[in-house]
């Protein structure tokens, strides 16, 4: 599903991803691990071909990135779903709206997009609040909006950034669980994070990073 | 359909957002279509004239006073055989007199003075179409000069040729000052966009990020600008005729204007449409203008 090939990357001399070969299958559950500056992020955005890799390949789903063009990108972006660190939310636009673009961007009809949307903030707990401001809700809703705009269109891949950075323990453990989900539903999920917590409520892959080299690579025993 | 009407939503949005902009927009789209149409207005009621005093080309050929009835008949016969003459007309002195009194009635006082009649005779020739370039003419004009009967040849030629390279001056002028208005247009279209582009551009990489296409992005924003060109157009019609109407009523032209036969015209139909399409246009110009400042960024 996710492969690559000694892949470098180096912002402004500073090298963020050295010589970096992995593989995904399709169906994983793979933590990203690592302190700040490892490298997990560079390592998500060129997954999400919002940078690409200085040396190396990237195969998505048997699509090499870097042959793939400018205009192919939104395509290869509908058939994964980030959950953004910084939530990235649409403040003037209502919960509703702001999870209803995923689908409108692919021209999903009006009649499917409303029932789909309505079931997935369902699902994330948020469907009490179809109609609010982001700006009118905690940060753990303000996380699981985001995640739901995430899943909303059934990506094959599930990225996440840090998606329970700002949040306590319990809020933390409601992201992974609705992860799970969507993870049980057959998505492959890259869930990049330092809370050691998280590693320990649910034993999959983790792949740590550090300097930008993958320095472990594997399933922890319980 | 959800898509376009998603699409247009936006626009309207774009709009509605940011309302100061938007007016100044509008108002200067306005005033620069209002301009462009002032001066094709100009040119259209010239022009039309210029076809009218075309049509109405005639030689007025004076008689000498002495001339007999017969003579008269037989340079007519004569006149009339010569290709470059559609048609002729005698015109009597009583006629001529009777006509005078007819357009003028307050001269009255003025022919008291002059006693007898003191109109001449005259013979009013019609030019055929194919002969009516300055040269024919006047060869035409030489000919009829050359007669024994002839006291005076009239013609309205040169200064008829004169208009129509005034008016091809004016073509050009038009075409100047159209293409600096449309510029300007343009520019201040895009600068609205712009502002528009800067007020969304978290929402712009948002959208990016999940998956929208580069047309789904921009569309909106080359229907705002559409939709602005469109409207300055619309409204500088609007005015445009209001004030077409009041240039109408004021002059008292709606029989004739300066006696050329026609009234004033305003834009055709077809032209209204072509009108209204050009802001369109230079609406969607603008946006694109502003646009290109989006290609390249990645994200």
């Amino acid at each position: 599903m996710i492969e690559f090939y000694h892949v470098s990357k180096t912002y402004n001399g500073w090298p963020a991803l050295h010589d970096v070969s992995f593989k995904i299958g399709k169906g994983e559950f793979v933590f990203l691990t690592g302190p700040s500056g490892a490298g997990k992020t560079t390592l998500l955005r060129l997954i999400f071909r919002a940078d690409a890799p200085d040396k190396g390949q990237i195969l998505v789903n048997n699509r090499n990135l870097l042959h793939i063009r400018e205009s192919e990108v939104p395509y290869l972006r509908r058939m994964i779903g980030f959950v953004f660190q910084d939530f990235r939310l649409l403040p003037k636009r209502t919960v509703f709206e702001n999870v209803a673009l995923a689908l409108k961007v692919s021209g999903v009809p009006e009649g499917v997009l409303r029932v789909r949307v309505a079931e997935t903030l369902g699902a994330v707990g948020l469907g009490h609040k179809l109609d609010a401001m982001p700006m009118a809700l905690s940060a753990g809703e303000q996380q699981r909006m985001c995640l739901a705009r995430a899943i909303v269109n059934d990506p094959q891949i599930l990225l996440a950034d840090e998606p329970t950075g700002n949040l306590d323990a319990d809020l933390s453990g409601e992201i992974l669980e609705l992860m799970k989900s969507a993870n049980a539903r057959g998505t492959t999920v890259v869930l990049a994070t330092h809370n050691r917590e998280l590693l320990k409520r649910w034993r999959r892959r983790v792949m740590r990073l550090e300097q930008g080299r993958v320095a472990e690579d594997g399933c922890p025993e319980t | 359909m959800t898509r376009l009407r998603y699409l247009l939503r936006e626009a309207v949005d774009n709009i509605r957002s940011n309302r100061t902009t938007t007016f100044v927009a509008l108002a200067t789209a306005t005033f620069t279509m209002l301009a462009m149409g002032v001066f094709l207005l100009l040119y259209l009621n010239v022009q039309e004239a210029l076809g009218s005093l075309r049509e109405e080309i005639k030689v007025i050929v004076y008689l000498r006073d002495a001339v007999s009835p017969q003579a008269v008949s037989r340079v007519r016969a004569e006149i009339g055989q010569d290709p470059a003459v559609a048609g002729t007309e005698y015109v009597s002195r009583e006629q001529a007199l009777a006509t005078f009194r007819a357009q003028f009635p307050s001269e009255e006082r003025l022919l008291s003075g002059l006693g007898d009649n003191p109109f001449p005779a005259s013979l009013v020739i019609k030019v055929s179409p194919a002969y009516r370039s300055s040269e024919q003419v006047r060869e035409l004009v030489q000919k009829l000069n050359a007669l024994s009967e002839t006291e005076e040849v009239l013609y309205s030629q040169d200064w008829i040729e004169n208009l129509a390279v005034a008016l091809r001056y004016l073509e050009v002028l038009g075409l100047g000052i159209g293409t600096v208005l449309a510029a300007s247009m343009v520019t201040i279209l895009a600068n609205t966009i712009r502002l528009t582009l800067h007020a969304r551009r978290e929402e712009i990489e948002i959208m990016k990020l999940i998956g929208a296409t580069t047309a789904f992005i921009k569309t909106p924003f080359v229907l705002e600008g559409a939709l602005l060109g469109g409207a300055g157009a619309l409204c500088s019609l609007f005015l445009l005729r209001t004030l077409f109407g009041l240039a109408e009523a004021k002059l008292a032209l709606r029989g004739t204007f300066w006696g050329i036969g026609r009234g004033l015209v305003f834009l055709p139909d077809r032209m209204t449409v072509a009108f209204l399409l050009l802001g369109i246009m230079l609406g969607c110009l603008g946006s694109v203008v502003s646009l290109l400042q989006l290609r390249g960024t990645r994200s």
